[in-house]
């Protein structure tokens, strides 16, 4: 298929998608909740529920990105940790993929107790990300060739000089890609994390909209954590191309 | 217990032992965060307690992974058949597989009302896209020149799908399985939490606020567990598969 058609049967697919989303609404096909696309977006666009939107997209956003970069800092330590250390690198691995198994209504609570409600989202988004940043830098670590490894070493390279040279340049595209799954994973841990009670931000919004019944406000909200985390989808994979691209 | 053994769970005891140190020197009321001793001990002494709602937790996540399989499957050989349907369902794929689905939940409560309805459609949702994704580019991965061998031997657009089509698909099939499965028990979770509609979710939701923190944290022990399990369980099944199949 040419790049031409298949642009123009995606976009195809997207308008018929919005359409459908539309009729549904229009003629109530799926009853009173599902509400016509027109609408939600009319409901976006009234200028005197901006400071509302704003105010909740600007808390959940900020969340978002404190837990990203605690997350993506802590999985690089810690995945440079068990590089440097492999004895270590098992317990680590089941320790990691066990805190990525607690429910998140469990650690709601936790981390209630410890961040307070304020920092709770981000917490969360916090070790949503982390996972996923550990997982894939540690396996990306151990992808250089062992040939290029035994030449640095024959060259005299020390270990930090082996980890500067080959290893952490090979783990860059897995880093990438991890990143690009992270950033949707932080907008999600986020909002979760809003629902224990945050004083503010999208998951308040979507979780009292529901509990109230207003349907209008609930979509508006969902469709802007989409579509946010729509956008950083795309950015991420725009950067991680370029990155494969270099370093592969 | 073994040295081997040791160097695996290190990391868990760790945490264990932090959580119970914790605990008792932050002198939190047992109110707030249970001692992990006493979450065993409820754990072992009542079991009966939790067992139906595993089972209900288990059933939706197993009916809501099959429901969102089928569909997902249905749905990329639909767009294997067709090369208009994969231009237009490719996209919108890769779209929503990017979409936090968890956030949908009040969307689909809303949707099919506060029941176990609303429960499997989230699990089912979670599992269709990834299925989705992974099933039609298996379909596409077929062994190079094995699709015009079919042709030339004058097999059907059904046979070939079937014979060869399907089979190649299977692997990357299982690698969604593998992505989806640990996932449904949490997303289940979450959602019977907010729905209270049994399962493990809502013990935990109705023992927290009845302030009994064991049980509830007990009930996230078990979905923790079971959702650990079933990840080693799906990886090493598909380790298995892509073993023999390639």
């Amino acid at each position: 298929m040419g790049r031409a058609s298949q642009i123009v049967y995606g976009a195809l697919g997207v308008v018929l998608f919005l359409a459908g989303w539309e009729v549904i609404g229009q003629y109530r096909l799926a009853g009173l909740t599902w509400p016509p696309l027109s609408t939600v977006i009319e409901f976006l666009g009234t200028s005197s529920r901006w400071p509302l939107f704003g105010r909740a997209l600007a808390s959940t956003m900020s969340s978002a990105a404190t837990g990203f970069l605690i997350g993506v800092s802590l999985g690089l330590v810690l995945a440079l940790g068990v590089h440097l250390l492999p004895r270590l690198r098992p317990g680590t691995d089941r320790l990691a993929a066990m805190v990525n198994a607690i429910p998140a209504i469990a650690l709601g609570p936790i981390l209630i107790v410890t961040f307070d409600r304020a920092g709770t989202p981000a917490a969360l988004a916090a070790i949503h990300v982390f996972f996923l940043v550990y997982v894939a830098v540690s396996s990306g670590l151990t992808a250089a060739q062992r040939a290029q490894q035994d030449l640095l070493t024959v060259l005299g390279a020390k270990r930090t000089m082996r980890l500067k040279l080959l290893e952490a340049p090979a783990a860059l595209p897995a880093f990438a890609s991890s990143l690009k799954v992270a950033l949707s994973a932080s907008i999600l841990g986020a909002i979760l994390g809003e629902w224990f009670g945050a004083p503010r931000g999208l998951g308040v919004i979507i979780l009292n909209a529901m509990e109230n019944f207003q349907i209008p406000l609930l979509w508006s909200a969902v469709l802007l954590a989409a579509g946010i985390s729509l956008a950083l989808f795309g950015l991420a994979t725009w950067l991680e191309r370029a990155v494969h691209r270099r370093f592969r | 217990m073994t040295r081997h053994g040791l160097s695996q769970i290190w990391g868990i005891l760790l945490l264990f032992l932090a959580w119970q140190l914790w605990v008792t020197a932050g002198a939190y009321n047992a109110i707030v965060i249970p001692r992990p001793l006493d979450v065993l001990a409820d754990l072992v002494t009542d079991p009966s307690a939790y067992l139906e709602p595993t089972a209900a937790t288990v059933l939706v996540a197993v009916l809501g992974l099959a429901l969102g399989t089928l569909l997902g499957a249905g749905l990329a050989i639909a767009a294997w058949t067709s090369r208009v349907l994969a231009g237009m369902l490719t996209p919108l794929g890769l779209v929503f597989s990017s979409v936090p689905v968890v956030c949908l939940i009040p969307v689909l409560a809303r949707l099919f009302g506060y029941d176990e309805r609303t429960v499997l459609a989230v699990v089912a949702v979670i599992t269709f896209f990834p299925c989705f994704v992974f099933t039609a580019a298996g379909l596409r991965a077929t062994p190079p020149m094995t699709a015009e061998l079919f042709r030339s031997l004058g097999a059907r657009r059904a046979k070939v799908l079937l014979r060869l089509a399907l089979p190649a698909a299977v692997p990357q099939m299982m690698i969604a399985l593998r992505v989806t499965a640990a996932q449904s028990i949490l997303a289940a979770m979450v959602a019977e939490f907010l729905m209270g509609t049994g399962g493990l979710g809502n013990l935990f939701a109705v023992s927290h606020t009845d302030f009994k923190m064991s049980r509830a944290f007990g009930a996230s022990l078990v979905a923790m567990v079971l959702s650990t399990v079933v990840y080693a369980a799906t990886a090493r099944a598909e380790r298995r598969v892509r073993e023999r199949w390639t």
